[in-house]
């Protein structure tokens, strides 16, 4: 017999507050694993379908992903309040944190130690999301159109630096068309 | 008015940002370099890094950029910019969402975006690792934290620090 996960959605305003702060506050270098835990592992307050399907959701939506994902959440339990107090849970200690960073670097910014090892760390970063790039471009090479987009957007906006704004719908239609007719 | 402007801006890439901040990062080099003259290139790659060693959702980098330019009435300009259009529109479609789980076209958008991140993810590190002309050594960097991400199971983090070491050791 198989058992039927239980959950429990958060009872209170405070307590939604606390389960995204603790999101949060744990999750340096990605969001998303620290999202699964509290929510799914720790607090149980969704199953793992319905956490995969709520970042499915958020991942198609523009703007930040787990912000987007503590609104829908937010709404689901709470309505407006729920996705006001997620949302504030969720950024209230990274912005205090990075403003401090901020305020720091600001100050010691002209020191050339500090400068190269803050630059350091940002190109480690580049590096990440170029690794990221490879790792979900990997189930793409075996489809030419694939391969085509992907780099027509590489040379629209990393090399020849056109806007997003132009460079996006119209990629995007040309996505869509493709994709309706199988190709990706 | 610096503020306006900071809310028009980052409003503007809520709505481009599709698979989240990575993939709008060279449009917001763009927007923050070139068109505004906020920040040198290379600041930006600075005032990105800052935003990667905070924790919490990577999208706090706007908050940076408003800081530096307006304070902090322009870091919570910025960060209410960039994430309430796109959290507007979050509210309004979590129930269209369901209705429409069988629907092709949402089977047909997951695999229309998929290329588009792919490349837009590139383009990101390309332009974060080239602020001026290209330069080995900032390559070299980011092309060595690829392939440790790529190879290894270890914590990003790791990576981030091990790129701060050796930034001082190849660019000074």
């Amino acid at each position: 017999m198989q058992e039927k996960p239980q959950v429990h959605p958060p009872r209170t305003l405070f307590e939604l507050f606390t389960g995204f702060l603790a999101i949060s506050a744990r999750s340096f270098g990605g969001v998303l694993p620290w999202a699964h835990r509290t929510m799914v592992e720790e607090r149980r307050w969704l199953t793992p379908q319905d956490f995969a399907e709520t970042i499915g959701l958020c991942q198609f939506l523009p703007g930040p992903n787990i912000g987007n994902a503590s609104i829908v959440l937010g709404k689901r339990w709470f309505g407006l309040r729920g996705a006001i107090v997620a949302f504030l849970g969720l950024v209230a200690l990274p912005f205090v944190w990075v403003i401090a960073l901020g305020v720091l670097y600001l100050d010691y910014a002209t020191n050339p130690t500090v400068n190269a090892v803050v630059t350091g760390v940002g190109l480690a970063g580049a590096g990440l999301l170029v690794g990221t790039a490879i790792k979900l471009g990997r189930d793409l090479v075996r489809k030419p159109a694939a391969l085509a987009l992907l780099g027509a957007c590489f040379l629209a906006v990393g090399l020849a630096r056109q806007p997003m704004y132009l460079v996006l719908p119209v990629a995007l239609a040309i996505a869509l068309f493709a994709a309706r007719r199988g190709w990706l | 008015m610096i503020l306006l402007e900071i809310l028009f801006w980052f409003a503007l890439l809520s709505l481009l940002a599709f698979g989240g901040m990575p993939a709008v990062m060279p449009e917001m080099q763009r927007l923050v370099v070139d068109v505004n003259g906020w920040a040198t290139a290379e600041e930006f790659i600075q005032l990105f890094a800052l935003g990667q060693a905070a924790p919490g959702p990577n999208v706090l980098i706007v908050s940076l950029i408003g800081w530096k330019v307006a304070g902090l009435a322009g870091a919570l300009v910025a960060l209410f910019a960039v994430c309430g259009p796109s959290a507007a529109l979050a509210w309004w479609v979590a129930g269209l969402w369901e209705r429409f789980k069988d629907s092709p076209w949402r089977h047909a958008i997951g695999r229309a975006i998929a290329p588009l991140l792919v490349g837009l993810f590139l383009s990101s590190g390309y332009v974060l690792a080239t602020p001026g002309a290209p330069d080995w050594r900032l390559w070299l960097i980011t092309g060595a934290a690829a392939a440790a991400y790529l190879a290894t199971k270890v914590n990003p983090l790791w990576i981030l620090a091990a790129g701060g070491l050796a930034g001082p050791l190849l660019l000074n």
